[in-house]
């Protein structure tokens, strides 16, 4: 098969026929995050074609789903139920899948209070690079038996296999909502903010920074003590402009469109005090900024091919993950080689079936 | 935990080590609260270590010569009892072991000879007199001795006491509520005598009349706890009949013959004294737990405000399970503020004539402990034993940090008579 | 390897490594190191060597991979799989002596540790800045981060911030053969693999973990602790659905049932109804006025699922030994018989009911008690099956009702552990919730790190007698 070919198998017997007849295969959900394409001569098996949720007891709290499963389609049916994935998957609206969100290993703004997408994964099944199918984890919500693929598979970016099944953990979503806005004159109160938020023990659901000075902070719980909780909080902060309800503003951020189309979105991990460090070399550049997760995760837009970047990130010893805009190398700056990814590589993946470690 | 013990072949106590061991489920949750374990973090030193070495020499499965050096370590703090979810009654293995072990021990000569010359002193005030005399004389020569005799002689205080003669019966103030009987015991009486003149004070004070028999004698602890039954039984019979049982208690202030004095029943099981021995231990209470029980008169407050640092003493919380007793005494105190130290549950290092054969083990505790209750800040350590005492007072001086270091009832003693703390030496 | 382990040789090479005092070797040494909390299985080690330094451990199990000497990393041995059971003709490196928390920074609420620090250690130090470490198995007084990054251990409050895995940011290890790693980093966030969720839980598998870092997080505000009593344990674990279906997302929620509650009650004197036939406690935690507001609900509730009393704890203190009570249960069992097996296996929580009410079942038919104090909200079993392993066959007959329930959990879509790990214990069950082709996989991670599967060996994979009896049955 040519290069540039996709195969859409609908269902895992042909899919793992796929995988066992191609030399080089890249597997995808909807393409969502455009940064991330096929290495060169692979063939793209897309998961569209299984799509559905395969369980799901609301009394439960917890689902099993297949892998093309659109993110979205599942928040509704969750909400339904008054439950939902707490770590706002991002991209959901622009169709991104169960399977996409978990190889690519993102999450929203509200990973801050409960975790990201690897924390809430409980099983996997997934056809490994000779083509068999395997299934890791399981249904329930605790389980140490055998290795945990299933977080394995989290930013594994289709390189260790095609995950077909996932099942994953939910829990009820809040009654009510709150979100505020506080500005500081200058980046570093801004930064001082977030940090002191960091340590404190308000439980927020989301606390972002957005250059030049302003903090979102998320607040969600029952709506009878919301005011209160909002009260105090807004006297922690000094002030802050209240936003009711959930309206768009993390949407907004959520589906990046903030990003101006054809940038590329660079994901960045940092620490909170590392922030103020990567904001001062960016400053000068011609990029766009959010901090999310309390200063846990920079995400970069960037208005060209991001060499630069990736020059700037290894000075800071920090490492990116191209997620929108033109495709190239996943990886930005530092180069991480460690032994145990290799051989992990080699062990469920030993053709190299799904293209070299990048 | 299983065991192949052979029950009958340990006499009386067979079946109450035996059963220890059943209670002992392994689950390790003793390993934090034992400071053996704590400072050498091997597992033949911990209490589930030793409980699992003593059932395997129980079982014939272990030479008692192999288990030694582990069994002899343990410091009879009974802190895993403490922190022991199953119930194990760790003393009713360990002390009976001790005694079956010992006759099965090798011990090398300077061993043995230490062994030998604590036995034959410390239980005897007239003979640690002299030897206290004697240890003066050699103190010149201490860097030449062995580490251990080292010890033993640095432990020598500077100035003897002058024999105090005591009153055999002393008369409460105002109308009678209780009467007992009290403990002067063997070292304290010669190292600190000024406790159990506190001790009486303090009783008297809140209408005790107070008894202090003629012929008692040394309470056995020191030889109980490194298994030589047999010397301590001689001595504990003394106390057998020295005591009067008209009494409503027998009263120590010296937490480890307290705690001694309450297993005499144990120490006696399958003797013709058995019941004697009973009876007597179940009169026996901490001078703290007795006035707490009682009810005291609060003292007047302090003249200026202090801090102190109230350290447990392993025999008074873990053999004797005597916890909030001397915290609500002293909480009489007025101007007193009391503070609980970082690992208040960890031994000193005390512990009996421990530190004299540990002498490393002994003090790295002791060096733990004074950081301990330095790092609380405090204007007095106070503390319900004598050993501890003088083993914390070693180490804060130690440390450069001399606190005064007091025992329960000499801080109500003195608070009773206006006084301050000593200054700092 | 070969068949006979040089013994002498293997001395003289570790020798050449430790110094006199920190190479055990003699009886009485060796003995203690015989077993974890499991002492069902022991097995006595050529010897137990104590390092002090993590070069020491990196030395060590090199020269273990040069000589084929297979090596067990040993915690605080209080694993109840079997984990830390040693292999006899191999060596355990006890990790007690690592135990320095390296860093601590509060601002980024990080600790950097080495893996014998003992778990309630990193939130005794953490709690001046007001955060703690998370995840807390009952045995935290005592046990390791690195036993809980091997069996991804969680504990009590799991229920909304996860076990272990999900409180593990980075880790250096010893690979068994030798190679030093590092992965993870000290952000929440990663780019590339989850390689930091794929060692926790790997039991050891892998090599040694030499440096753990952890994430803290900050103490809640307040804490309001529920006590409801029932007459029944099927009733007590109807409730727990209960309480999860009404949205509430307790911090704990914790069944204990009538022998637990007479043990754990002797043990502590936590002022538990006695009269109970089960006991569910629920812990709210987190700001004050939402928790406030929770309890309200939780309260009608627990109420409305049949309770017939409710009580409050009254103030910290109160709060404190309710949690001692529950977290010595284990152990407090050993007052009622001188064995028991506990089982660790999980259900959904809907089947909680059903489940407990076929242990019952299962228990009379064995003629053998089972205690239940578990980790409910979770719907993670742990059934204490009491035996006395003096009386012949009593053990088999417990073992044998270990099995029927681990495959009740399975059969009812659960797992046959939840938290206690595979160890040695329940291998012979794992083939039973995973296909050959999905241990495959596993085993051949396992060789990629492991060549000469020197690192635990003989733990977690079945053996192949076992595979067969599993195909068979
Ligand atoms: C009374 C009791 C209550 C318990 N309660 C709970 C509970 O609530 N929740 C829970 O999850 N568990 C519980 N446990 C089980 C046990 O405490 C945990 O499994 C714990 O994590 C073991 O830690 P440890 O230090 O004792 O490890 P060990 O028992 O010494 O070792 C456990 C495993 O870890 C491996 N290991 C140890 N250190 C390392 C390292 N540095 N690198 C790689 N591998 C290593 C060992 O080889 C072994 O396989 C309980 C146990 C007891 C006895
Ligand atoms: S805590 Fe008790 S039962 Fe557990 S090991 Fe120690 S002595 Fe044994
Ligand atoms: S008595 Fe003290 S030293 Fe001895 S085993 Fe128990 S805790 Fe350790």
């Amino acid at each position: 098969m040519r290069t540039g070919a996709v195969l859409r198998p609908s269902d895992v017997d042909s899919l793992r026929e796929a995988v066992r007849q191609q030399p080089r295969v890249w597997p995808r959900g909807a393409g969502t995050k455009t940064a991330l394409a096929p290495p060169e001569g692979a063939v793209v098996v897309e998961v569209s074609q299984l799509r559905g949720v395969l369980d799901y007891d609301p009394a439960e709290f917890t689902f099993t789903a297949l892998a093309g499963t659109p993110v979205r389609e599942v928040e509704e049916l969750l909400g339904r139920h008054g439950q939902y994935l707490p770590f706002d998957p991002p991209l959901s609206a622009a169709g991104a899948t169960l399977g996409g969100t978990l190889a690519s290993g993102l999450s929203g703004p509200g990973r801050y209070r409960y975790g990201g997408v690897r924390d809430f994964v409980l099983g996997v099944r997934f056809v490994d690079g000779r083509g068999e199918l395997v299934r890791a984890g399981g249904k329930v919500v605790k389980n140490a038996a055998g290795f945990d693929l299933a977080k394995l598979m989290a930013g594994s970016l289709g390189r260790l296999g095609v995950v077909v099944e996932l099942s994953f953990k939910v829990f009820p979503a809040p009654r009510a909502r709150a979100s505020l806005r506080v500005d500081r004159p200058g980046f570093e109160a801004a930064w001082g903010l977030l940090r002191a938020l960091y340590t404190s023990s308000f439980d927020l659901e989301a606390v972002d920074l957005v250059p030049p000075g302003t903090v979102w902070v998320r607040v969600a719980g029952r709506p009878e003590s919301l005011p209160t909780r909002v009260q105090r909080l807004r006297a922690f902060l000094q002030g802050g402009e209240v936003v009711e309800g959930d309206s768009g503003i993390w949407e907004e951020v959520r589906e990046f469109r903030w990003v101006p189309s054809g940038w590329t979105l660079v994901k960045v991990p940092v620490t909170p005090r590392r922030v103020l460090d990567l904001e001062r070399e960016l400053l000068p550049t011609a990029s766009l900024r959010r901090y999310s997760a309390g200063g846990n995760v920079a995400w970069v837009a960037w208005p060209e091919e991001p060499a630069a970047l990736s020059d700037l990130l290894e000075r800071l010893d920090l490492r990116g993950l191209r997620v929108l805009g033109p495709p190239g190398l996943p990886f930005l700056g530092r180069v991480d080689s460690d032994g145990f990814s290799s051989r992990v590589k080699q062990a469920l993946d030993p053709v190299g079936r799904f293209g070299p470690y990048p | 935990m299983l065991h192949e013990i052979p029950v009958d072949r340990y006499g009386a106590v067979g079946r109450r080590m035996a059963r220890a061991v059943e209670a002992c489920v392994h689950c390790g949750f003793c390993l934090a609260a034992c400071p053996t374990y704590r400072v050498l973090g091997e597992e033949m030193d911990s209490p589930r270590g030793r409980i699992f070495l003593m059932k395997e020499v129980l079982e014939g499965h272990l030479e008692p010569q192999e288990a030694a050096p582990f069994v002899d370590r343990c410091l009879g703090c009974f802190g895993c009892v403490t922190a022991c979810p199953s119930g194990v009654a760790y003393g009713e293995l360990l002390t009976p072991y001790r005694e079956y072990a010992s006759a099965k021990v090798s011990r090398s000569w300077p061993d043995r000879l230490l062994r030998w010359l604590t036995m034959e002193t410390l239980p005897y005030p007239g003979r640690l007199r002299a030897a206290l005399r004697l240890a003066r004389l050699v103190r010149p020569a201490a860097p030449y001795l062995p580490a251990r005799l080292r010890a033993m002689v640095s432990l020598v205080p500077d100035r003897l006491s002058r024999q105090r003669g005591t009153a055999s019966t002393v008369a409460p103030a105002g109308a009678r509520r209780a009467r007992v009987a009290v403990l002067v015991g063997c070292v304290q009486r010669v190292l600190h005598p000024e406790i159990h003149e506190a001790t009486v004070r303090v009783l008297a004070r809140n209408g005790v009349e107070v008894v202090v028999p003629d012929d008692q004698g040394c309470c056995g602890a020191l030889a109980m706890h490194v298994g030589e039954g047999a010397r301590a039984r001689q001595l504990a019979r003394r106390n057998l009949s020295a005591f009067p049982d008209d009494v409503d208690a027998v009263i120590t202030d010296a937490a480890g013959c307290g705690s001694a004095m309450k297993e005499y029943g144990f120490l006696f099981a399958g003797q013709p004294e058995e019941e004697q021995a009973r009876k007597l231990a179940a009169r026996v209470r901490d001078v703290s737990e007795f006035l707490d029980g009682l009810g005291i008169e609060a003292p007047p407050p302090l003249l200026a405000p202090a801090r102190a640092v109230y350290q447990d003493a392993c025999h008074l919380l873990h053999a004797q399970g005597v916890r909030d007793a001397p915290r609500r005494l002293l909480g009489t105190v007025g101007n007193l503020e009391v503070v609980e130290p970082a690992e208040a549950e960890l031994c000193c290092g005390s512990a009996g004539t421990y530190s004299l054969e540990h002498p490393d083990v002994a003090a790295e505790l002791g060096r733990r402990k004074a950081r301990g209750l330095l790092a609380a800040d405090p204007d007095v350590v106070v503390t319900g034993n004598v050993g501890c005492m003088v083993q914390i007072r070693a180490h804060l001086r130690a440390a450069g940090r001399p606190v005064p270091v007091l025992h329960t009832v000499q801080v109500l003693d003195l608070a009773y008579r206006g006084q301050g703390f000593p200054r700092l030496a | 390897m070969t068949e006979a382990v040089d013994r002498a040789r293997v001395l003289q090479g570790l020798r050449a490594l430790y110094p006199e005092g920190r190479i055990l070797t003699r009886p009485a040494e060796l003995a203690a190191y015989e077993s974890d909390a499991l002492t069902a299985f022991r097995a006595r080690p050529l010897a137990v060597v104590l390092p002090e330094t993590r070069e020491e451990v990196v030395a060590t199990v090199r020269w273990c991979h040069r000589h084929g000497v297979p090596f067990v990393a040993r915690g605080s041995g209080t694993s109840l799989s079997g984990g830390s059971l040693p292999v006899p003709e191999g060596i355990v490196i006890a990790l007690n002596r690592l135990n320095r928390i390296l860093r601590l920074d509060p601002e980024e609420r990080i600790a950097v540790v080495e893996p014998g620090v003992v778990n309630l250690d990193v939130s005794r130090a953490a709690a001046p800045f007001g955060l703690y470490y998370a995840p807390d198995p009952s045995s935290q007084p005592v046990c390791t981060i690195g036993g809980n990054v091997a069996f991804n251990s969680g504990g009590a409050h799991c229920l909304k911030y996860g076990m272990t895995s999900n409180h593990v940011l980075a880790l250096e290890v010893v690979l068994a053969d030798g190679e030093v790693v590092r992965f993870g980093g000290e952000s929440l966030e990663g780019v590339g693999p989850d390689l930091v969720g794929l060692f926790v839980g790997s039991e050891g598998l892998f090599g040694i973990a030499l440096e753990v870092t952890l994430r803290l997080v900050p103490k809640p505000e307040a804490y309001r602790t529920v006590l409801a009593a029932y007459r029944s344990l099927e009733a007590a674990g109807d409730a727990v659905a209960q309480v999860v279906a009404s949205g509430l997302l307790p911090g704990a929620v914790e069944i204990m049932d009538r022998l637990s509650i007479e043990a754990a009650e002797a043990a502590v004197h936590a002022g538990y109804p006695e009269d109970a036939a089960a006991l569910l406690l629920v812990e709210l935690e987190g700001e004050e006025p939402e928790v406030e507001a929770e309890l309200v609900e939780l309260l009608e509730v627990v109420r409305a699922s049949g309770a017939y009393e409710v009580r409050l704890a009254r103030d910290e203190a109160d709060r404190q030994r309710i949690w001692k009570g529950r977290k010595g249960a284990f152990s407090a069992v050993g007052r009622l018989s001188p064995d028991y097996l506990v089982q660790d296996g999980v259900v959904p929580r809907t089947r909680l009911g059903i489940a407990l009410a076929e242990i019952e079942r299962l228990s009379r038919k064995y003629g053998l008690r089972v205690a239940n104090v578990f980790h409910a909200g979770d719907g993670n079993l742990h059934p204490l099956i009491l035996y006395d392993g003096r009386q012949p066959g009593q053990l088999q007959r417990a073992e044998e009702l270990a099995g029927e329930i681990l495959r009740l959990c399975i059969r009812l879509g659960g797992s046959i552990t939840g938290e206690h790990g595979v160890g040695m214990e329940k291998r012979q069950y794992l083939a039973e919730m995973f296909s050959e082709q999905d241990l495959e996989v596993m085993r051949r991670l396992r060789r990629a790190m492991d060549p000469g599967e020197i690192a635990n060996r003989g733990k977690m994979f079945p053996v192949p007698q076992q595979l067969e009896a599993a195909a068979a049955s």
